[in-house]
């Protein structure tokens, strides 16, 4: 066996024995070992257990109306508080409407100092919509003592201080003002440390959410600014506004309805603003896209059959090709996992099985394999013909 | 009520061991179920979407790859399991350096033995001759690996004899551990530590490595080159999954196995989380014997051999990755080489030692993915990752609330000691930032505080003991298997893939033989 070119040397005073013996000896150890059976009880696994539940048990302790819209305060129906988030995180509520469940995100409008102490809680703010049929559900029948499943805080909406410029501009559109509530209410608490001006868009003073208590804050704490542009006085948000509140660097935060999104676009792009200085919220819904550019026109106005199969079961259901294959799946009383409905999170996605669907590019989230095996986020999926999809379970 | 649900065998969990035992008992004709808790497969082997990146969570690389007449046993596997995966192979072996004062190096391997060679001998003059030693034993241990696998590692009869003559060598050489051995074949000091630094990814310090391990596992590296693939291990994952279905598994995801049916030392099935039981000729678990053992089953029917071995054997360790897009490329920033070891020093002992607290924790492993795949991020831009490896449950001082600042020191401290050695600027160019702790490793994965080696192979639980107790000493409840990272092969995703296969096929010979 001279095969190989080493020095036989090296192995001198070596035999096989301890090889042979290897087994022994690790059974020996094994052997000596204490036969107890000791608890699971690893820190990081109950920091898990404690930031990140899967969903959370509530009830609403509290409903504070507001102009055009409702604030309802969460407490913990389990013997535990909510879990802790970074402001600007959202939850997903689950929402009865009729005989079926929808859900939806909400940013929580609150401070995340709110969890600790013995009334943990979250408050979430719903605008009054009057198309948005689970909004209308809550406002209209949500009171004290309803109880809610909501998910663990999610999202990636928040300030990360390596990253995000030390002063942050929010700019925010209708109810898209709550996540910065969060921020500027854990600023002045002291649970962060940045500075934030937030450029509050509305249609006239009415429609402003929270002004009371955005006032509060700017007083209590130099750190925060806020700026309320009214379109029936000052018109729209524009880059000239934001440069009267900038100096130097900044990170431009935007939440709001998709519309601002665009009109930020071309903001950020006016003040030569880098990518990484421009964060925006993920807006929900994207809507009927059949006027999108892209979208194949043949297909418009058009009903598909959806078959939705989850573990050992099949659900035959219709799809509209203006509507998502996730809200044609809550109508049909299929309860998927979902979670931004933005095509962000990846909480929903699914194998399609067979059929053809359009995703418009902006929320396009989808992972480069996901397009090779054929994996979708329903969320952003709209069909373009009879569609059969896997979808994951949820309790 | 429902029909009663009814498997050949139910996989629980969906990681690389998981995948793999599942897709090799699908293709042998069994009727399988796979429930993964996630709504993806893969476990570890996974990617995320931020913004315009698309970020690898955890593949490095893989080892027994190459391709054609070179390819190894994992490589085999898995093109024997029709994976549709675009392999990519690295032209680096790894980068190393070390900040020792008087002793530092910075060195960039190379793969290909004669190259290896070279570029050893240029870092440290005169360590030639021991670094050919060195990997010659790996070339025999190769074979001798290659050999022991066409008998699936089980080698009886007239084969056995055949062993005691013709892998004489192996054997001395397993149960040796790789300090011993490289002082032993005169390798200079500075040569050993850097010939020593993938000791991180095994998870056990080179004194307590077996040599022939270590040297079969770096010649494979050198030779064979080491295998990433093109788009994020998210693609192996799910070409698995395609495999699965092609050959008749089904998969069920978000599903939850609350506990193992285990009755009288026999396992019947699993029950979910929401109740739902189902019954199965064969369980196998890819999931930490701990988790299992503690967690899912009655407490009398673990067995006192389990219960040793979970006291005797040591948690292997947990991680803190970081993820750093980036909006310029590598060559803009200064920054070179697809995979770093950064040490504060060359000794691994004390490098291992110092691991065990948030506090004292000083090393990192950084991994460049445009290195290997320029496209894998938009034009002018990169994907930077730090990987830090913790010996303990090193999050014991964390709380909720302080949770998240904690995260942001560990983060500054480890860009701080990054752009200082490397006299570069990153913070001013992060466009996207995540950051997994070992909190968030136990959230995906479930392991012991996130751990993500499973145990640490000392010599004594090391591969080569394990995978001969496998079989049978090991297999202590009928009817149930544990595979994956905690697994007769150690960690890492070639040997997970290897130990799905391996359980899978003892499953089927235990059935066939009605035990």
């Amino acid at each position: 066996m001279a095969k190989y070119n080493y020095d036989k040397k090296y192995l001198k005073g070596l035999g096989v024995g301890p090889f042979l013996k290897q087994v022994k000896v690790r059974n020996q150890h094994i052997e000596a070992a204490s036969d107890e059976l000791k608890p699971f009880d690893y820190v990081s696994n109950k920091l898990v257990e404690q930031l990140h539940p899967e969903y959370q048990l509530t009830k609403v302790s509290k409903v504070i109306e507001r102009e055009g819209a409702k604030s309802f305060v969460l407490t913990s129906l389990e013997n535990k508080p909510l879990a802790y988030f970074r402001a600007g995180q959202y939850v997903v509520l689950d929402i009865k409407v009729g005989d079926i469940i929808v859900s939806r995100p909400f940013s929580i409008s609150s401070s995340p100092k709110e969890t600790l102490g013995n009334n943990s809680n979250y408050m979430i703010t719903i605008k009054d919509n009057k198309d948005g049929f689970s909004s209308k559900e809550v406002n209209k029948n949500w009171h004290v003592g309803q109880e809610v499943k909501i998910s663990g805080p999610q999202g990636e909406f928040y300030y990360q201080g390596l990253r995000d410029a030390k002063h942050v501009v929010g700019v925010a559109g209708g109810s898209g003002i709550t996540p910065f509530i969060a921020m500027a209410e854990a600023i002045a608490d002291g649970t962060e440390d940045f500075n934030l001006t937030i450029i509050y868009g509305a249609k006239n003073r009415d429609a402003l959410l929270f002004k009371e208590e955005l006032d509060k804050l700017a007083k209590q704490s130099k750190k925060i600014k806020v700026v309320y542009v009214l379109e029936d006085k000052d018109g729209f948000i524009t880059s000239q506004i934001i440069k009267k509140y900038v100096e130097g660097d900044f990170s431009l935060f935007v939440c709001g309805p998709r519309g601002l999104y665009y009109a930020m676009d071309k903001v950020a792009s006016e003040l030569k603003l880098t990518r990484r200085r421009f964060r925006k919220e993920v807006f929900g819904e994207y809507g009927d896209p059949t006027n999108d550019k892209d979208y194949p026109k043949e297909f418009k106005d058009k009903t598909f059959k959806l078959t939705v199969i989850m573990r050992d079961k099949r659900y035959e259901l219709t799809c509209h090709s203006n509507e998502t294959l996730l809200n044609a799946m809550e109508k049909g009383g299929v309860h998927a996992p979902s979670r931004c409905r933005s095509g962000e999170c990846g909480w929903c996605h699914s194998l399609l099985v067979s059929g053809k669907i359009y995703t418009p590019k902006e929320v396009d989230g989808r992972r480069i394999a996901d397009s090779t095996f054929n994996w979708i986020h329903p969320c952003a999926s709209y069909p373009l013909s009879d569609i059969v999809l896997e979808v994951p379970y949820n309790k | 009520m429902d029909k009663e649900l009814h498997y050949d065998v139910v996989v629980v969990g969906g990681g690389n061991g998981g995948l793999s035992a599942a897709t090799y008992l699908a293709k042998n004709h069994k009727k399988v179920l796979l429930l993964e808790k996630h709504n993806l497969p893969g476990g570890c082997a996974t990617s995320f979407r931020r913004g315009r990146f698309e970020f690898e969570a955890t593949l490095h690389e893989m080892c027994q790859m190459g391709e054609g007449e070179t390819a190894g046993q994992v490589r085999r596997l898995l093109d024997d399991y029709g994976l549709n995966v675009k392999w990519v192979p690295v032209d680096e072996a790894f980068c190393s350096i070390s900040l020792e004062p008087n002793k530092s190096f910075y060195v960039t391997m190379p793969v290909g033995v004669t190259a290896f060679v070279d570029a050893m001998e240029k870092a440290v003059p005169g360590c030639r001759a021991s670094v050919e030693t060195f990997l010659e034993f790996g070339r025999m241990f190769a074979d001798g690996v290659e050999w022991l696998a066409s008998y699936n590692n089980e080698p009886g009869g007239l084969a056995k004899m055949k062993m005691l003559f013709k892998w004489k060598d192996l054997m001395k050489l397993v149960p040796v551990d790789t300090d011993t051995m490289l002082r032993k074949i005169g390798m200079p000091d500075m040569a050993r530590e850097i010939i020593e630094s993938y000791w991180d990814y095994i998870g056990t310090p080179s004194d307590s490595m077996s040599f022939a391990v270590y040297s079969f596992m770096t010649y494979n590296y050198v030779y064979r080159k080491p295998y990433i693939c093109h788009d994020r291990s998210h693609e192996i994952s799910l070409a698995f999954d395609a495999a699965i279905r092609k050959y008749g598994g089904e998969i069920w995801y978000c599903t939850t196995v609350k506990s193992l049916d285990v009755r009288d030392n026999r396992c019947y099935g699993v029950t979910l989380d929401d109740g739902t039981y189902i019954s199965a000729d064969y369980v196998i678990c890819n999931i930490h014997p701990d988790t299992a053992f503690k967690k899912m089953m009655d407490p009398k029917e673990v067995p006192v051999r389990d219960r040793k071995a979970m006291n005797a054997r040591t948690m292997a360790q947990p991680c803190l990755t970081i993820y750093f897009g980036l909006d310029k490329t590598a060559k803009e920033l200064g920054i070179k080489g697809y995979d770093t070891f950064l040490r504060t020093t060359g000794n691994n002992r004390k490098q291992f030692d110092s691991s065990n607290s948030l506090k004292t924790h000083k090393e990192n492993c950084f991994t460049i993915l445009n290195e290997a795949i320029p496209d894998c991020s938009p034009k002018g831009t990169c994907l930077l990752q730090f990987s830090k490896f913790y010996t303990s449950d090193v999050m014991k001082d964390v709380t909720p609330e302080n949770y998240f600042k904690v995260k942001d020191r560990l983060v500054k401290e480890a860009l701080d000691q990054f752009e200082e050695v490397m006299k570069v600027n990153i913070r001013d160019h992060i466009e996207e930032i995540v950051v997994a702790t070992p909190v968030t490793w136990a959230r995906y994965i479930g392991s012991p505080y996130g751990n993500v080696y499973g145990y640490i192979p000392h010599t004594w639980d090391g591969m080569f003991p394990r995978v001969q107790s496998g079989h049978k000493l090991d297999h202590t409840i009928k009817r149930l298997r544990f595979c994956g990272g905690a697994g007769t092969q150690m960690d890492g995703y070639s040997q997970t893939y290897l130990s799905g296969r391996e359980q899978a096929r003892y499953a089927l010979m235990d059935m066939k033989r009605g035990e």
